[in-house]
C-alpha cells in the first residue's frame, strides 16, 4: 500500500512540477478557502461572486468563429488604446463612445453590442467584448467621460502596464497571465476576436483551456528565476 | 521587504501552488499566505473610503504609494466587485491642491503655519470662548467620515473633558430618521439582518431609493439574485424614473410625502386580506400612536417631544380606514391596483420581502413616521429578522452607523445610551474617568439649531471635521453668514480646499483614510479595519490626533494618556467596554485586523447575522423564537402615524418641487470625488433634471441654463433632459455635489421634529430659462 | 544565494515532530498546512556548498518520510542558467 501511495505521489509529483514549470502564484480561491485556526472566532463562509475559475471556458464556443476570421489591420485596437482608457492596470475602462441611454441597464443597452462584439459602422470599430457580461449594472464601474478637463490637477501617476514582449518564463515556454483575474477570467474575451488589441491576440483560440499552459503572476520580469531540470523530484535514501 | 524576502515568498508560493494541485482543498494558516507577493505590487485590505455600504477592497501598494484597487473578494460584502468610486478611490489621496500645512486667518487672509501654532490657537480660542461665554458656548461639528477613535475621541472630549453636549455630526443630516424610527420601533439602533438577506429574498421593494447609483454594490447582488433565482422581484417606488427604474420589474411612482400613506394603505390592505400574522402580532408586538400635527421646526428653539399612548388593535384598524388604497389614489398619484399589488407582495406567505431605503424616508420631515410605517408592514406580516425578511435602512457614509451612532456624536447620545439617563452618564463617567457631573444631562443643540445658535451668537466656537456644511447645509445662506460673523470662530479639519475652508478661521490638515490607522462600521452592524497604508502628506495629523493634542493642550491629558503607536488600540479598547454583553458586543481588534470585517452583536468569537430571533441572535432570552429585547416585554412597537403634507408645497407663485440627491460618480459634496479625473470627467458640473414637456413648454433644451428660484435664494444650471433621471411633470432633480452650483441657496429648513434631520427632497421653487 | 522551495511529506504521525526538527534549522522557513500531512519548505542558504549541506541534513531527518523540489531561485540575476 505504502508503496503504492509513493509511487502515485512520485507521479502526481513530476506532473505538477512540468505543469507549473514556468513560476506560480498564490491563488485567490486559496486564501478565501483558508480558515483561521489560532483566534477563536468564527470566519463567515460565503460562495464569492468572483469565483476566478467561472469564466476560463465561457466564449469558447466562438473559438472557431475567431479563428477563421480576417485580420484587419486597420481597424485593430491597439495595447496603447486598450491601456489608455484605464486610469491604472486593472481599472475600469472608461466609455470611449456616445451611449444609447443614460438609463440603461446591461441588456437594455450596453450588452447589446459588448456582450458578442461586432462592427459597428458609427464608430468604424469592431466592439469590445465583456468578460463579464452577467453583471448588467454596467455603469455602476464604467462612466462616460463628457470633458477632458480636471476640476483640479493632480499627482497620480499611472503604474505601467506589464510588458508583452518579455514574458515567458524560459525562451519559447508560454507567457504567464501578468494581470490579475477578477472580473477578468474569460481569456477569450479580451484575447480573441477582431477587438482584441494585436499584441495579445492569442494565436491559437481553438485550444480552448487557456490555464492549462499560461499560469497567472503579477510581473515576471522581474524576477529572474532558476529551473533545476534534473533534480525534480527528491527520495530520501533509506 | 527586500528582494532576498520577495524570492523567498515568491518559492514558497510556487510550492504552495502546487501543493492546492496535489490536494484541493488544503490550507495553510492565513497569516502566512497574507505576505506571498503578487507580482510586485502589495495589495493590502481596507474598507472603501465612501458610501455606508462598506466595500472591502485591496489596495494595491507600490514605493510607497497607492497605485490600484481590486474588490476584496474575501469580503462577504462585495465578494470581489466594487463601484467606479471605488475603484478609482485612491486617485482621492493625489490630487495637486491637497492640505498639507495649517492654515491661520490673519488679516482676512489664510496663511501657512506650523501644526504646533495652529494646535496652541485653536486650543486658545476654545479656552478662551468657554472663558468668556461658558462651554455652551462651543461646538464640534463631526461626520459619518469620522473613523470610530476620531467619533471616540470628540465624544470624550467634548461631554466628559469639557463638559458640554454640544457635539454633532452630519450623520444627523442623513441617519436621524433611521435611528429614531429604530429606537421608537424597537428600541435599539440599526438593522436587525444583514446583506445576505439580498440572497434570501424573493421580494425587493425600493422606497425612495435609487440603489443603481447610490448602493450599487448591492444594487448588483441583486440584479445577480434575480438572475439566479427566476422569482426575484425588484419594485422600485419612487418618485423619479432613475437607472433603478429601468432595471427593477416595476416601476411604481408617487407623490412625494405621500409614502405615509402608501404605507398606510398597504397596512390596511395586509388587514384587510387577513394576511396578517395574527400570532406574530399578538406575541411580539405592541401597538401605539403618537402626537399628530408635530410641526417642521422652522422656527429657532423649535422643541417637540413625542409621547407614546398604548391602542388596541381595533382602534389601530379604525385608524387605517382612512388609507383604502380607492381613496388615496389621488393623493399619492398610485392607482389602488398598485397599492394592493405591493400589499399582496408583502402579504403573501410564501415570499420572503426586504425592504431598502435611505435618504428618500430619512430627509423627510415625517422622516421619523415613515420609518415606523414601513416597520409596521413587516410586523403586521411577521416578516423580520430572519433570513430574506428584512426591513433594511441603507447608509450613506462609510461610518454613519460605526461613529455617529453606535459610538454617539450626537447631542443626545453616548457611547452607551443616552445623555438624559443616569446610568449612561454613570457608566461613560466611570470608563472615562471623569466626574459624573461632568456630564450634563439634557441634549443642547442638534445640527441645524447648532448653526441657527452660530447665527443668534448663543455658540461661538465651531470645530468642524471631515465635513463640508458650507454645501450641505439647508437654507446654506444663513448659515454661511452666520460662520462669518465677528466673534466667530471656525475651525476646519480637511484634506482639501473646500467652501467650509473658505470661511475657517484655521484649516487644519488632515490625514485621509489609509494614511492613518482606523476603523469604519457599515450600515449592517460591520466593523472594519484598516492600517495606515500611506504616509500621510507635509504635516497633515489624524482626526484623532488633532483632538487629542488639543485636549491635551487644554489640560485634558490624563484622559488621553496614550502614545502615538498605541492610541488607536486603547482607544478601541476603551470604547468596547461601552458594549460588553450580548446585546452590542464589539468584535476584538485581533479579529479586525485578520477579517475584512465582522459584525456586532459579536457574541463567542461570532458575528451576529440576524438579531431579534432566537434561532440567530444569542442576546434573545425566549428561546427559539422573536424576542425583541429593546422595548418591554420583548413585543415591537406598530405605530399609529397619519400622513401630514410636506411644509412646503407647490403653489402659484413657486409651482415646481425641488427634490435634490446624489449621482454614481460623486460622492456627497465632491471634494474627493472630484478630483478623481475620471469621475469628474463623466459628471463635471452639476444640472437640474427636467421632464420634457415641461422643458418644450419653456423652450429649454437639454444643456441650456434654467433659473431655479425659491423663497431662500436663486441658481443657474444647464438642463438634463431624459438623460440620467426623469422626474414627473412639475418637478425638478439637482446633485447637490457642485460646490460652483450651490443647490443648497434654495433648501428648506424644515426638520422632523422627532429625529431633527431636515428635509432636502421637497421645496417649492419656480422654473425658468435663464 | 540559493532558495529553494520544497513540498515535504512527513511519515504518518511524524508532522508536529518534522515541522520542529526543520524549524530549528537556521536555514528553513517552513509552511505547514493545516488540513494535510504536508509542510512546505523554503531554504535560505549562502552558497552552493551550505546548500548541499543544508539538504543532507534535512534527507536525515528520521520524521521524513520524502521531499520533492518544487522551485529553486539563484539571487544573483546574472547567473541564470548555471
Amino acid at each position: 500500500m505504502i508503496t503504492m501511495r509513493k509511487k502515485r505521489f512520485f507521479t502526481i509529483g513530476i506532473f505538477i512540477v512540468l505543469m507549473i514549470s514556468s513560476i506560480v502564484i498564490l491563488d485567490v480561491s486559496l486564501i478565501s478557502g483558508s480558515e483561521e485556526a489560532k483566534l477563536n472566532f468564527e470566519k463567515e463562509s460565503f460562495s464569492p461572486s468572483i469565483p476566478t475559475e467561472s469564466g476560463v471556458f465561457r466564449r469558447s464556443e466562438f473559438a472557431m468563429d475567431y479563428e477563421n476570421m480576417p485580420e484587419n489591420e486597420r481597424l485593430a485596437r491597439k495595447l496603447k488604446d486598450y491601456y489608455g482608457n484605464r486610469a491604472y492596470p486593472g481599472a475600469p475602462p472608461v466609455i470611449p463612445h456616445p451611449l444609447l441611454s443614460e438609463k440603461g441597464i446591461g441588456g437594455q443597452s450596453c450588452l447589446q453590442c459588448h456582450e458578442n462584439g461586432g462592427y459597428v459602422d458609427q464608430f468604424k470599430a469592431y466592439t469590445p467584448v465583456t468578460p463579464h457580461p452577467e453583471m448588467i449594472n454596467c455603469r455602476q464601474c464604467h462612466v462616460s467621460p463628457k470633458t477632458d478637463e480636471l476640476f483640479r490637477l493632480t499627482n497620480w501617476t499611472k503604474t505601467e502596464h506589464p510588458d508583452v514582449e518579455d514574458n515567458a518564463a524560459l525562451e519559447g515556454s508560454p507567457p504567464v497571465i501578468p494581470h490579475t483575474l477578477q472580473m477578468r477570467e474569460n481569456c477569450l474575451a479580451c484575447h480573441a476576436g477582431p477587438a482584441a488589441p494585436k499584441e495579445i491576440k492569442v494565436t491559437h483560440a481553438l485550444r480552448i483551456n487557456c490555464r492549462q499552459c499560461h499560469v497567472p503572476v503579477q510581473d515576471l520580469t522581474t524576477l529572474k528565476i532558476e529551473w533545476d531540470s534534473t533534480d525534480q523530484f527528491f527520495r530520501k535514501p533509506k | 521587504m527586500n528582494r532576498r524576502e520577495f524570492i523567498k515568498r515568491m518559492a514558497a508560493a510556487s510550492a504552495i501552488t502546487a501543493a492546492v494541485a496535489m490536494f484541493p482543498g488544503i490550507v495553510f494558516a492565513k497569516e502566512q499566505m497574507q505576505n506571498l507577493p503578487d507580482g510586485d505590487i502589495l495589495w493590502k485590505k481596507s474598507p472603501c473610503r465612501f458610501c455606508g455600504v462598506g466595500c472591502g477592497l485591496k489596495i494595491g501598494l507600490q514605493e510607497g504609494k497607492a497605485v490600484a484597487v481590486k474588490g476584496d473578494p474575501e469580503s462577504s460584502v462585495n465578494k470581489g466587485l466594487c463601484c467606479v468610486k471605488g475603484y478609482h478611490s485612491v486617485m482621492a489621496l493625489y490630487a495637486k491642491d491637497r492640505l498639507t500645512k495649517p492654515l491661520v486667518r490673519k488679516n482676512g487672509k489664510l496663511v501657512e503655519t506650523s501644526m504646533e501654532e495652529a494646535l496652541d490657537l485653536v486650543a486658545s480660542k476654545m479656552q478662551g470662548t468657554i472663558d468668556k461665554h461658558g462651554k455652551n458656548a462651543v461646538s464640534m461639528y463631526g461626520s459619518g467620515q469620522w473613523t470610530i477613535p476620531d467619533g471616540y475621541v470628540a465624544s470624550k472630549f467634548m461631554k466628559g473633558a469639557i463638559g458640554t453636549n454640544n457635539l454633532e455630526a452630519n450623520a444627523r443630516l442623513c441617519m436621524a430618521s433611521a435611528v429614531t424610527g429604530f429606537l421608537s420601533s424597537f428600541g435599539m439602533d440599526e438593522p436587525m439582518g444583514c446583506y445576505e438577506d439580498i440572497d434570501h429574498a424573493d421580494v425587493f421593494v425600493l422606497w425612495g431609493n435609487n440603489m443603481a447609483e447610490m448602493h450599487p454594490v448591492l444594487f448588483s447582488r441583486m440584479l445577480d439574485q434575480r438572475m439566479q433565482r427566476k422569482n426575484v422581484k425588484i419594485i422600485d417606488l419612487a418618485t423619479r424614473t432613475t437607472r433603478t427604474s429601468t432595471a427593477s420589474d416595476r416601476s411604481i411612482l408617487f407623490k412625494p410625502q405621500t409614502d405615509l400613506a402608501i404605507a398606510n394603505a398597504i397596512c390596511y390592505e395586509i388587514i384587510n386580506n387577513g394576511w396578517m400574522d395574527t400570532g406574530f402580532v399578538k406575541n411580539h408586538c405592541t401597538i401605539k400612536k403618537g402626537k399628530t400635527n408635530i410641526g417642521y421646526g422652522l422656527e429657532d428653539k423649535f422643541a417637540f417631544k413625542d409621547e407614546a399612548k398604548g391602542i388596541d388593535f381595533e382602534e389601530f384598524k379604525e385608524f387605517l380606514k382612512d388609507y383604502k388604497p380607492e381613496d388615496i389614489q389621488e393623493l399619492t398619484g398610485v392607482s389602488a391596483k398598485d397599492i394592493k399589488y405591493l400589499a399582496y407582495l408583502y402579504g403573501s406567505p410564501n415570499q420572503k420581502v426586504t425592504s431598502f431605503w435611505c435618504m428618500g424616508m430619512n430627509q423627510h420631515t415625517r422622516g421619523t413616521w415613515i420609518n415606523n410605517l414601513v416597520y409596521n408592514i413587516h410586523l403586521l406580516v411577521g416578516k423580520i429578522s430572519t433570513p430574506g425578511n428584512s426591513p433594511f435602512s441603507l447608509t450613506g457614509q462609510p461610518s454613519a452607523c460605526g461613529t455617529v451612532r453606535e459610538v454617539g456624536t450626537l447631542t443626545h447620545k453616548l457611547p452607551h445610551g443616552v445623555v438624559m439617563n443616569e446610568k449612561d452618564r454613570k457608566m461613560a463617567a466611570e470608563i472615562w474617568k471623569v466626574p459624573v457631573e461632568n456630564i450634563q444631562p439634557k441634549p443642547s443643540l442638534h445640527t441645524v439649531e447648532m448653526f441657527r445658535a452660530l447665527d443668534r451668537g448663543d455658540v461661538r466656537f465651531m470645530w468642524i471635521q471631515v465635513t463640508n456644511p458650507m454645501v450641505t447645509m439647508p437654507k446654506l445662506k444663513r448659515y454661511r453668514e452666520a460662520a462669518q460673523k465677528d466673534d466667530r470662530f471656525i475651525v476646519v479639519s480637511d484634506v482639501y480646499p473646500t467652501p467650509t475652508t473658505d470661511i475657517a478661521d484655521v484649516v487644519l490638515p488632515s490625514a485621509m483614510w489609509i494614511e492613518r490607522e482606523g476603523m469604519y462600521g457599515n450600515s449592517e452592524r460591520r466593523t472594519q479595519h484598516f492600517d495606515q497604508l500611506v504616509d500621510a502628506p507635509g504635516e497633515s495629523m489624524s482626526d484623532t490626533w488633532q483632538i487629542i493634542e488639543v485636549a491635551r493642550r487644554m489640560g485634558f491629558e490624563k484622559l488621553f494618556p496614550w502614545t502615538y503607536d498605541n492610541h488607536i488600540e486603547e482607544i478601541w479598547k476603551e470604547y468596547s467596554l461601552f458594549h460588553k454583553g450580548k446585546k452590542h458586543g464589539m468584535v476584538p481588534l485581533e479579529v479586525l485586523k485578520s477579517e475584512p470585517g465582522a459584525q456586532w452583536p459579536y457574541v463567542d468569537g461570532k458575528s451576529t447575522k440576524w438579531r431579534f430571533h432566537g434561532k440567530y441572535d444569542p442576546a434573545c432570552s425566549k428561546g427559539d423564537t422573536y424576542d425583541f429585547y429593546g422595548k418591554p416585554e420583548g413585543k415591537a412597537w406598530i405605530w399609529a402615524r397619519p400622513y401630514e403634507p410636506a411644509p412646503e408645497e407647490q403653489d402659484q407663485e413657486y409651482p415646481f418641487l425641488l427634490n435634490t440627491g446624489r449621482v454614481v460618480e460623486h460622492w456627497h459634496t465632491g471634494s474627493m470625488t472630484r478630483r478623481i479625473p475620471v469621475l469628474h470627467q463623466a459628471v463635471p458640473n452639476g444640472y437640474v433634471e427636467l421632464h420634457p414637456e415641461d422643458a418644450k413648454i419653456m423652450g429649454v433644451r437639454n444643456g441650456e441654463k434654467v433659473k431655479l428660484t425659491s423663497r431662500r435664494g436663486e441658481i443657474e444650471l444647464p438642463a438634463s433632459i431624459n438623460e440620467r433621471g426623469k422626474p414627473v411633470r412639475g418637478h425638478v432633480f439637482v446633485p447637490f455635489f457642485d460646490e460652483g452650483l450651490l443647490i443648497n441657496e434654495l433648501t428648506l429648513d424644515a426638520f422632523c421634529p422627532i429625529s431633527k434631520q431636515p428635509d432636502y427632497k421637497k421645496c417649492a421653487i419656480k422654473v425658468g430659462k435663464a | 544565494m540559493p532558495i529553494k522551495s520544497y513540498l515535504v511529506f512527513p511519515h504518518v504521525g511524524k508532522k508536529e515532530i518534522l515541522i520542529e526538527t526543520l524549524g530549528d534549522l537556521n536555514w528553513c522557513e517552513i509552511l505547514p498546512s493545516e488540513n494535510k500531512e504536508l509542510i512546505v519548505l523554503v531554504t535560505d542558504t549562502k552558497n552552493e556548498n551550505e546548500e548541499e549541506k543544508c539538504f543532507k541534513i534535512i534527507n536525515t531527518i528520521p520524521a521524513l518520510d520524502h521531499l520533492t523540489l518544487v522551485s529553486g531561485f539563484e539571487e544573483n540575476a546574472n547567473n541564470v542558467n548555471k
